[in-house]
């Protein structure tokens, strides 16, 4: 397949996947916010400011009479002259889309333009100044409809599996990036009670919509050890890191016609050391530093396999 | 609750005129039950539809529906302008939700415009259409002809049928090409014609277009959009379908592929998103399985075309472009153009590469060569054109010259070298400045104007305002010439949406139809 259609599938599933995390991650910090309202002197800042410092964003500037959280949320939400908001992502992964339209599905191409037009009303905008409940979800669930739409119209062919490359490794990485942000939380232990470290850790799992799934497996009380363990190497739960990397690399295999195992350039070298990291991963690493290297260091690799891919494949 | 069937039959022996209609809101078809099963409208859709100067499609000089539109006209009769103005909005929402549109450029700017249609269809008779289809059979024949002849022997300009000058001066003419060779001796591959209606009803032919057309996608989407918001209005009538375009199109393209090719790769080349026509672009391309390239995609080795893939350069046979000639090898042509190929045009001389339309197609759609294809069918055919131009005046004659500089307030001016609507006058909307300014330039550069009378387009009913009023429109019938000749059934019919407007251009507000072309044998 051409180059450039390669790259634009790659970047229409990257930004659709990036904006459905931050919707998500808004979501579950307005709701987190309201709950800890109660109980902590200055819940409010800390959980925005943590999101905006992981987001690596500056706090916003509020307008006349807006209060700064609903600054933030708009600014996260549908301000356009953020690149990094939602809007604006689901603007770029449909321009993507547009620029190849020819080589993704009708229905695709529908699914994601009703996305865009639903997001882009004026009305629908205006009401997250009240809850940003209704947009975020929107968003999340549009996504989630064209990847539906995508896996049930779409061959599963070379350019399918660019945007599976695109949509897991943005997942993997925006997964690594809420552990890492949440490593100084970690480090504090014990120093909060139980039920609040209970709301920040079941917040975590949220964000990654794996909530459910966690108290299934574990059947107890929300341990961060745990969900961190949970959130890197699950095997089975589809936004864990260690599922995603494994996606990108069955899809990286697929689109160099390689037997799986067989390695096909620096991008599934890199890719598949840390994929075995994470299979064999010693639940004792996940203390302290080691914690922090591992982080660091995965963040660093996902961040080099998507240059590598974008040299192997003369992606723009 | 009658049955919708008797009804139809019962009103089908007294379909009201406009008259009654006016006077008893619904007609003697009051009784009917509308389709929604609500109550029957206060007012018709069709309530106080004025007739102009025009022909008008649907109803005659007596105010009665033609034949072939009695259906329709009941049906519409029948439907509350609230029902109507509801399947308008899913129109412009299901056009919308498929992204269909296009882009118009204010201010460096591209904005994407959703594309609009009116839900009422413009029916064609299957007697009309037979006409205009040998009509245009006949024409492309014979403009194909005109083409390979001026591009090798000149024989018709050495008979003086068409002044030589006019060719070879012509700024679409390439010489660059004469003595080349393209395949199976075919210049232009795609044709949108566009033909308008006098006050009397004969379809008359405006423009050849015959570089890169566009259009006929919208003439697709409109079909399917029609038939998922308003399926019951194709109960009466057989329609043929449309939907074969994309498959004919690609039988050109294999067809013209170069003899070297066992499986040949077909390509689009566009000039990418922004431009106006990227929806149609890609539609085709995807529609016929080939992929949708842009210059920067292929590169030329060894007179020899490659596009860039992730498995390296894979060769290209024939290139389907929608990309003007100036710009397609910055080698040869326009040296600014970065959405060509360069080494392109050398590649296709070469006979590598085969290229829809060819280059210097341009010559045939000129508009000083216009007033000269019935002679070119004469000439090459031996047969009287079935198809007429519009009237048109050459001031370089001194006998026009002297006609069009005293009717410049009824004629439209326009300059051979400009298309798009562009360098035009039209004198009845003129100021006496304008038209002094005109006649200067005629009288300066007689051979750079054409004149022709302004003519009426036909009207249809056209929703506006919550019913149905009169609006111009024309028609784009789509022809390709490969193996042979083929007309899709059907068309892209163009409406100028102000009242008494004649533009019916979508970048200056037109709207579009759905065009029916009924069956022979069909119920009507």
């Amino acid at each position: 397949m051409l180059s450039r259609v390669a790259d634009a599938l790659f970047w229409t599933g990257r930004y659709l996947e990036r904006s459905a995390c931050l919707a998500r991650a808004v979501d579950v910090t307005f709701s987190l916010d309201l709950d800890l309202h109660g109980v902590l002197s200055n819940p409010v800042e800390l959980e925005w400011n943590a999101l905006l410092s992981m987001l690596r964003q500056a706090p916003p500037q509020p307008g006349d009479s807006e209060h700064p959280v609903a600054a933030v949320q708009r600014w996260l939400l549908v301000d356009l002259g953020n690149p990094g908001s939602v809007m604006s992502c689901v603007n770029r992964a449909r321009n993507n889309a547009r620029s190849i339209r020819g080589s993704i599905s009708p229905p695709m191409w529908r699914e994601l333009n009703k996305l865009h037009w639903r997001l882009s009303d004026g009305t629908f905008q205006a009401a997250v100044a009240e809850s940003p409940h209704d947009f975020c979800d929107e968003a999340q669930v549009g996504v989630l409809l064209c990847h539906g739409v995508c896996d049930a119209t779409m061959s599963h062919d070379e350019g399918w599996h660019f945007i599976q490359l695109g949509t897991y490794l943005e997942r993997a990485d925006k997964v690594l990036r809420l552990l890492d942000s949440k490593f100084g939380l970690l480090e504090r232990g014990d120093a909060v009670d139980l039920p609040v470290r209970n709301l920040q850790w079941g917040a975590v799992l949220r964000q990654c919509r794996a909530y459910e799934a966690y108290q299934r497996l574990y059947i107890s009380r929300v341990e961060p050890e745990r969900v961190v363990e949970f959130l890197l190497a699950n095997p089975d739960f589809p936004n864990s890191v260690r599922f995603c990397l494994e996606r990108v690399l069955d899809s990286l295999t697929e689109i160099s016609g390689r037997l799986p195992g067989r390695c096909d350039g620096d991008a599934m070298r890199t890719l598949g050391s840390l994929v075995s990291e994470l299979t064999y991963l010693d639940g004792e690493e996940l203390d302290g530093e080691r914690l922090h290297g591992l982080l660091g260091n995965a963040l660093v690799r996902c961040g080099r396999i998507g240059h590598l891919l974008q040299q192997q494949y003369a992606l723009h | 609750m009658g049955s919708p069937f008797h009804e139809q039959v019962r009103s089908a022996m007294t379909t009201p005129g406009i008259t009654q209609r006016r006077a008893a809101g619904t007609g003697s078809a009051g009784a009917a039950e509308p389709l929604s099963g609500e109550s029957a409208p206060a007012t018709s859709l069709l309530a106080g539809y004025e007739l102009g100067a025009a022909y008008d499609e649907m109803f005659d000089r007596d105010e009665r529906p033609r034949p072939h539109y009695q259906q329709l006209a009941q049906l519409l009769d029948r439907t509350p302008p609230e029902e109507f103005r509801r399947r308008k909005a899913m129109t412009d929402l299901s056009m919308r939700q498929d992204g269909v549109g296009f882009t118009v450029y204010r201010a460096d700017e591209g904005i994407e415009r959703v594309w609009p249609m009116d839900p009422v269809p413009r029916i064609i008779p299957a007697d009309e259409w037979q006409h205009i289809e040998a009509g245009l059979v006949q024409r492309i024949t014979a403009l194909n002809m005109f083409l390979w002849d001026v591009y090798h022997e000149q024989q018709i300009l050495r008979d003086r049928v068409v002044p030589p000058r006019l060719v070879l001066q012509g700024s679409s003419f390439r010489r660059e090409f004469v003595g080349v060779d393209v395949p199976r001796k075919i210049y232009i591959h795609i044709c949108g014609t566009d033909l308008i209606r006098a006050v009397d009803g004969e379809y008359l032919v405006l423009e050849d277009n015959g570089r890169t057309p566009s259009g006929v996608s919208y003439m697709l989407q409109n079909r399917q959009v029609l038939k998922r918001v308003f399926p019951s209005l194709f109960n009466d009538y057989d329609v043929l379908p449309n939907d074969d375009y994309p498959a004919a199109l690609l039988d050109v393209l294999q067809y013209i592929a170069p003899e070297s090719a066992a499986t040949p790769t077909a390509v689009l080349l566009s000039p990418g998103m922004y431009n106006s026509a990227y929806f149609e672009h890609s539609f085709l391309a995807q529609r016929m399985g080939i992929e949708l390239v842009e210059g920067r995609d292929l590169l030329v080795d060894a007179n020899r075309v490659f596009m860039r893939t992730t498995r390296g350069l894979q060769r290209v046979d024939v290139i389907y472009r929608r990309i003007d000639d100036d710009f397609l090898d910055p080698l040869t042509f326009r040296p600014d153009s970065v959405l060509g190929v360069p080494g392109l045009v050398n590649a296709y001389r070469a006979g590598n590469v085969a290229l829809a339309n060819s280059i210097g197609t341009g010559i045939a759609d000129d508009k000083g060569i216009y007033p000269f294809v019935p002679d070119m069918i004469r000439y090459y055919l031996k047969q009287d054109p079935i198809l007429n131009n519009v009237e048109t005046f050459r001031p370089e004659v001194p006998e026009h010259m002297q006609h069009v500089l005293a009717n410049l307030d009824s004629l439209v001016v326009k300059r051979v070298n400009e298309s798009g609507g562009y360098g035009m006058l039209v004198g009845p909307a003129s100021t006496a400045e304008q038209r002094e300014e005109f006649r200067r330039a005629i009288r300066a550069n007689p051979r750079d104007f054409i004149a022709q009378p302004t003519i009426q387009l036909s009207t249809h009913p056209t929703f506006v305002d919550g019913r149905l009023e009169g609006r111009h429109l024309d028609l784009r019938p789509f022809v390709l010439c490969g193996e042979r000749v083929v007309v899709t059934p059907g068309g892209l019919t163009r409406v100028a949406l102000p009242k008494g407007s004649l533009v019916v251009n979508s970048s200056q507000g037109g709207g579009s139809k759905d065009t029916w072309i009924l069956a022979q044998t069909g119920r009507t």
